[in-house]
């Protein structure tokens, strides 16, 4: 509004110097509009005046109007006081339907006499969206467009197939052959499965420069970088930024309204040069795939939280030797250029008995057209509770080198910390009855792996139920039955024996008697003596299964008692055996001696064979 | 012969070398492990697994390695493995119960009859291996028992050895019938774990029928039944229905 304000002045200014205050009423509009576009029809008076009464207005619709607006000048020239002031009215017309329209003038009334302005024709055309909707200066145009050669929006990343966490850059460089005017940025991507920080903050810094493209010479304006970290792998879409801008151009004028060769001579002269049109424009950059590769999964250390870039740790402790119950402050400075945003804190363990808080996070980031880079520092503050010689382990921090492309373990060293008995403030007697503490848990995971070496078996092979477990089974089974069977063999055979030997004793000893008797006949009394004895022993030994070897007067006596023999026999059978031994050497009548012991010996057998049975 | 003994000793040596081989896999997944290497220690131990050979205390590493990857069902799967080949030992027991608080699902146990609840632990007393080389050993010791009995002439010797023997062979028994029902346990397969992050357990097996409840990754599932894709489930609260075979994985 302003600038046709500025406008209008010098146009009063312009018609005052050259006109000669002759009264003027001027109506003025677009001569060409498209549909749906909403244009200014404007009737300016170079004096005052009043009762502005304006034209019939068909064809159009009238959104605003009309607005008077005044202006008034003082001019001083060669010494002549020149004094000149203007009124407007405006229209706000939105044109309805292609077509040509003349609107008939406006009429004013200017000291009492009523001045009529000239008809303006307008011309509607069918609309186009994307053309250019602006305005310029009161002059009509001549419907200039802007190609798409003289201005556009590229997105330029540094590099399209970074690792997962890997720092880019998207540069937004705006190409323009135009002088342009940047009104703001429309919509900013989303950057979807990024972090993303914008790098530019200071809007006057943009860097510029001159780029060739095509043979073309081009304005290069880095209107917008951001820094992206991509979250994960795949591809990622990165969405157009889409800006708006004011372009001017430089047009060749048509003034149909004024056909004025004079004035129009004068706007094309060397002071203002060809005539400055004003368009806007939105712009869409070009959309961008980043292919990301994610970071190798084999060998991550455990500690890895995401960090990828090239990074230094320097850990620093403010002092080793305190008292109890003062505070220790550990540093860990994490400095490079990566995602340092993304840095979780390296975690830290102290020793249960100190108290130990939440790290204090300090930021010293920059966000530069580099990139970003700075450094990221976690205090720890703790507070041993009580004296003795602690031991605070290495912290630890892994992150991904993109320069080596390999993770990289940066570890603190490990700090032995004193602490005395403090000044006894606080209660620091530890070992009592009266204040034992609980176990405190201080945290619960798994128990560890078997490391030693252990049996390892085929899977869904087990012992039990394979041949060789039924075969174990099975063999001392066989074997006890092998066993049973070959002692019951054994018994079975010694039994046979025993009992061939009990039913052969009787028939022994009978041909043995019988033998005896001859030898009675023939009076040899050695062999005869010899006989009975061995009739008599070896009817024992047969009949009871005794080894002759194990034969005696008491091994018999043993052997009969069980077999319930009656006392008198055993000790007849005894008799005549002890008759037997003593009667070789008996003195007296042979012949009848011998009679006596045969005639016993058969006594004896025929009684024990009668109660065996 | 010589051909024979050759290739015999050959065998035999192939055998050596797998062994060896098995051995240094398994400690070089041992050594992954202690370094943090964790996705690396899995690959070293499911390397010694593709080989075909396991024992409860791979299982039991392999399980620890996934619970520190973060991979639950994984880790109860192999956790449930060990368990079930040393019912009780106390590490496995313990990181089960560990990584069992940390899944979705907190499943109440029916309580089970006192009896089923001796069984169980009468059943879970001894590994199966040990069960096995008892059932041998007790049975020879019977047979030593009863041919004392047999061949002993005092009296004594031979009732102590009689009623000895009958105890030992009911101990032999037992052992053999148990071992063969662990057995059969192990071979059966009927558990599995959910690996699903979540399972909608439907009424029957159509994909249209009612939503019963949902059970997340790492559950404890009994498998009741199988019909084409699906699978009759019970958790341990007693509920039973429907799922997909895809979302579980056997013991």
């Amino acid at each position: 509004m302003k600038k046709y304000l500025i406008f209008g002045i010098l146009f009063s200014i312009l018609f005052v110097k050259l006109e000669a205050q002759e009264v003027q009423f001027v109506g003025s509009a677009n001569s060409v509009v498209e549909t749906g576009e909403q244009f200014r029809l404007t009737y300016t008076l170079n004096t005052e005046g009043s009762n502005f009464i304006g034209p019939a207005i068909q064809n159009f619709s009238v959104l605003a109007g009309p607005s008077q607006s005044s202006s008034s000048s003082v001019q001083y020239i060669n010494g002549r006081v020149m004094q000149s002031s203007t009124i407007s009215f405006t229209f706000i017309l939105q044109a309805i339907q292609p077509g040509t329209y003349t609107l008939s003038g406006a009429s004013v009334v200017v000291n009492g006499k009523k001045i009529q302005s000239n008809p303006v024709t307008i011309k509607v055309v069918k609309g186009n969206s994307s053309s250019p909707q602006g305005n310029s200066n009161n002059t009509p145009e001549a419907g200039a467009n802007l190609d798409g050669n003289d201005l556009f929006l590229k997105a330029v990343p540094s590099k399209s197939n970074p690792l997962q966490g890997e720092q880019i850059t998207v540069t937004y460089k705006l190409y323009t052959r135009v002088p342009v005017s940047l009104n703001g940025i429309d919509k900013i991507p989303s950057y979807e499965g990024f972090w993303s920080q914008d790098l530019i903050k200071d809007k006057d810094k943009y860097a510029q420069y001159n780029e060739t493209i095509n043979g073309q010479k081009y304005m290069v304006a880095e209107i917008r970088k951001v820094a992206l970290f991509p979250q994960k792998g795949g591809k990622l879409l990165i969405d157009p930024l889409q800006i708006d801008i004011v372009a001017q151009l430089q047009t060749k004028k048509k003034r149909n309204s004024f056909n004025d060769p004079f004035f129009d001579n004068f706007f094309n002269d060397s002071f203002f040069g060809s005539s400055v049109q004003n368009v806007k424009k939105t712009l869409r950059s070009n959309s961008v795939t980043v292919n990301v590769k994610p970071l190798p999964a084999q060998v991550r250390p455990a500690d890895f939280s995401g960090a990828v870039g090239s990074f230094e740790l320097k850990p620093s402790i403010d002092r080793k030797e305190l008292k109890a119950n003062e505070a220790l402050t550990l540093r860990l400075n994490i400095s490079g250029k990566g995602n340092l945003n993304l840095i979780e804190k390296p975690n830290v363990v102290f020793p249960p008995d100190f108290e130990a808080y939440d790290p204090k996070i300090i930021d010293n980031i920059s966000y530069t057209a580099n990139g970003v880079s700075g450094s990221r520092t976690f205090e720890y503050l703790v507070i041993p509770r009580n004296p003795g010689e602690f031991i605070i382990k290495p912290a630890s921090f892994s992150y991904f080198d993109l320069a080596k492309n390999t993770y990289v373990r940066l570890q603190s060293p490990q700090y032995t910390i004193k602490v005395q008995k403090g000044d006894g403030s606080e209660a620091n007697i530890t070992i009592s009855s009266a204040n034992q503490e609980d176990i405190k848990y201080l945290g619960q995971d798994i128990r560890f792996i078997r490391s030693a070496p252990f049996e390892l078996t085929p899977v869904g092979k087990y012992f039990f139920g394979s041949d060789l477990y039924y075969l174990l089974l099975v063999l001392p089974a066989l074997l006890f039955a092998v066993m049973i069977f070959v002692w019951k063999n054994q018994i079975k055979k010694r039994s046979d024996i025993a009992f061939m030997r009990n039913k052969k004793a009787t028939r022994i000893a009978t041909s043995r008697l019988k033998k005896a008797n001859t030898y009675l006949k023939e009076a040899k009394q050695e062999a005869f003596y010899n006989e009975i004895s061995h009739a008599l022993w070896g009817y024992l030994s047969d009949k009871f299964n005794i080894s002759l070897s194990e034969l005696s007067t008491e091994s018999v006596r043993m052997a009969l008692q069980p077999k319930e023999v009656d006392e008198s026999i055993i000790t007849q059978f005894t008799d005549t055996l002890h008759h037997c031994e003593y009667a070789r050497f008996a003195p007296g009548d042979k012949s009848t001696i011998m009679e006596q012991i045969y005639n016993e010996a058969l006594t004896i057998i025929t009684k024990i064979e009668h109660e065996l049975k | 012969m010589k051909k024979i003994f050759l290739a015999f000793a050959g065998l035999l040596f192939s055998f050596q070398m797998i062994a060896a081989n098995d051995t240094q896999l398994v400690a070089k997944g041992n050594k992954a492990y202690m370094n943090g290497m964790f996705s690396q220690a899995i690959a070293c131990y499911q390397d010694v697994l593709k080989r075909g050979s396991a024992s409860a205390e791979l299982y039991y590493n392999l399980g620890n390695a996934y619970y520190k990857t973060d991979d639950l069902p994984s880790a109860i799967l192999y956790y449930e493995k060990a368990k079930k080949l040393h019912p009780n030992d106390a590490d496995i027991n313990f990181n089960l119960s560990v990584a069992n608080n940390k899944i979705a699902d907190k499943i109440e146990q029916v309580p089970q009859l006192f009896i089923k609840r001796w069984w169980t632990a009468v059943f879970n007393l001894f590994s199966l291996e040990t069960l096995a080389t008892a059932s041998i050993v007790l049975f020879t010791l019977f047979l030593l028992l009863i041919s004392i009995f047999l061949f002993a002439r005092p009296i004594w010797v031979r009732k102590v050895t009689f009623w000895c023997g009958i105890g030992i062979l009911g101990v032999s028994i037992s052992a053999f019938v148990i071992a063969q029902r662990k057995h059969h346990a192990l071979k059966e397969q009927k558990e599995a774990i959910v690996f699903t992050p979540a399972v909608t357990v439907k009424s029957s097996p159509d994909a249209n029928s009612v939503d019963l409840f949902v059970v997340h990754e790492g559950a404890k599932v009994i498998i009741l039944d199988t019909l084409a894709t699906w699978q009759e489930i019970r958790i341990g609260n007693g509920s039973e229905g429907w799922i997909k075979a895809i979302d579980t994985r056997r013991i």
